[in-house]
């Protein structure tokens, strides 16, 4: 079963709102090459796809 | 009374998965040779008259009937199970009565989803001397297995803690995807052409879905939910890619605390259970023409891999009973699920390549620690094992197949046998999710801003984006007609 530790979650998750811990510049780049390559992959795989794979 | 196991004799569930999908194919395989080892096993058939429901599988075995079949395969099934919860180091006593009771509500729900007002499809009517149904196929059996352990987990809290060594609905789950290797392999011996598109495909939808649904969820919770990079890993990893899985396997890249991804599997999980009642019905009535969008669009959108393959497998019920209503088209079963499947599997796959992105990149540049690397056997320990049971029992029956094409009936056959324990271990599968979904729990804990970003995320755009990309690469791909 899924099992959910004693410790009070809700404090935790209150403060981090006032403790944010900004997007760091590793995490930009993660963010931005992730969804860069994702969109240029999706128009040459799908290209890929119908014009080599039977329908 | 028997003692756990030491933990350096412990089995993974994972393994344990492998181990008894293996035996089960292997001892359906044996029908080939002549030995028919699972005859015994028992079906169920839609019904109007509940006498006549149960049967064994084989005919060699209709000596024993229905009633005989059940006991045979309750007990194997215990058997089985309880040699497994030894080796997981349970408690075997409580493990085997929690299974019985879980087994028997599991199978009544599956026997009453097959009464024919509920299971029949049209070109069945007559036959039961039926004017309407409800059109369901006895997959119904599924979603009654969700409710009763809904109405279990929810309001009969006691039992459910009783049963609790029995709740495991991933081992059920990667059992049932270790044997389903093998009936979709044989799908694919008959069509290896089209396998080979679905296969394609399948895997551009998923790397598609890693980059964009990953980095958008990561970037939503981080920027305007404002959590902690510890807390928006496992939840980008939970609402994007593959819930429970993958929720723990980068939660635990990054070294993130395990109550962290667990509180986002019960989100997981839940969410998995409003998609599941949900968006099947969805497909059937948007999607019916374009079965394989539908197919892929499960895989994509519904997190845990429970959930994905059985919405896949309702999906395929509702759509080839609509298609045969709306257009007299029967497609062939098999390959709408097969593509949720193939689907589900490559990201399940994909979620160890993208625990090891995310390792190093917090090993390397976020969290550097001296001499830390992320080692070959880490991402071993952290590879989903049963992928492996699911791509041997595929690559086996697939090689048989083309070696030997005159052998594939006799191979269908005995894939046939093996889909009863598919099945079964599918509607256990859906009972137990059901049990350990409790919502009362859940919001105790105070958990709402999680549950905000998932539901704005998840029904904001992960189900429409899973959408487009399953019909960029899946529209205009139909089934073979049966």
């Amino acid at each position: 079963m899924i099992r959910v530790d004693e410790t009070k979650l809700t404090d935790e998750l209150r403060r981090m709102e006032s403790e944010y811990e900004p997007l760091l510049p590793v995490e930009k780049t993660l963010i931005v090459w992730s969804l860069s390559l994702g969109v240029v992959l999706l128009a040459v795989l799908v290209w890929f796809s119908h014009a080599f794979f039977e329908q | 009374m028997m003692h756990p196991m030491p933990a350096r004799l412990k089995l993974t569930e994972d393994w344990f998965a492998v181990v008894a999908g293996l035996s089960i194919f292997a001892l359906a395989l044996a029908s080939m040779a002549g030995a028919d080892l699972l005859g015994w096993a028992v079906t169920t058939s839609v019904w109007m008259d509940p006498a006549k429901a149960l049967a064994p599988v084989s005919k060699a075995f209709a000596g024993i009937k229905g009633a005989g079949a059940f006991a045979a395969t309750f007990f194997f099934l215990l058997a089985l199970l309880s040699i497994g919860a030894r080796l997981l180091g349970l408690e075997v006593r409580r493990f085997a009565g929690g299974f019985a009771a879980v087994f028997l509500i599991s199978y009544l729900c599956w026997f009453l989803g097959s009464w024919a007002r509920i299971a029949a499809t049209p070109d069945k009517l007559k036959g039961f001397g039926l004017s309407w149904s409800l059109n369901l196929t006895n997959e119904a059996g599924y979603i009654l297995a969700l409710v009763a352990g809904l109405v279990v987990g929810n309001f009969f809290p006691g039992f459910a803690a009783s049963w609790k060594e029995a709740l495991r609905p991933e081992m059920y789950i990667k059992t049932a995807i270790v044997i389903l290797g093998g009936y979709l392999g044989v799908t694919a011996a008959e069509q290896v052409g089209l396998a080979t598109s679905v296969m394609f495909r399948g895997l551009c939808a998923i790397v598609e879905a890693y980059l964009i649904y990953w980095a958008l969820v990561y970037f939503i919770a981080r920027k305007y939910f404002k959590f902690s990079r510890e807390w928006s890993v496992p939840l980008a990893s939970g609402i994007s890619i593959c819930g429970v899985s993958a929720a723990i396997a980068t939660g635990s890249a990054i070294k993130a605390r395990p109550v962290v991804p667990v509180m986002v599997s019960s989100l997981v999980v839940i969410f998995a259970v409003i998609e599941l009642l949900l968006l099947p019905f969805l497909a059937q009535s948007f999607l019916w023409h374009e079965p394989m969008v539908a197919g892929a669009w499960m895989g994509l959108a519904v997190k845990t891999d429970g959930a994905a393959v059985a919405s896949g497998a309702i999906t395929e019920s509702l759509i080839v009973a609509k298609s045969l209503e709306m257009q007299g088209i029967r497609f062939q079963p098999g390959w709408i699920l097969a593509t949720t499947t193939t689907v589900k599997v490559f990201i399940d796959v994909f979620i160890a390549v993208w625990a090891f992105i995310l390792a190093w990149i917090w090993a390397r540049k976020i969290e550097p620690r001296d001499g830390e690397n992320v080692s070959a056997a880490q991402i071993w320990q952290r590879f989903p094992k049963f992928i492996l049971g699911y791509l041997a029992t595929f690559a086996i029956v697939v090689a048989i197949g083309a070696l030997a094409p005159a052998a594939v009936p006799k191979l269908k056959s005995a894939m046939g046998q093996a889909n009863v324990f598919r099945g079964i271990f599918f509607v256990l599968t859906f009972f137990t999710i059901g049990v350990i979904s409790n919502f009362k729990k859940l919001w105790a804990e105070g958990i709402g801003r999680l549950a905000a970003v998932y539901v704005l995320c998840l029904f904001g755009f992960i189900i429409w984006i899973g959408l487009l990309i399953s019909w960029l690469f899946f529209h205009g791909v139909k089934p073979p007609v049966a």
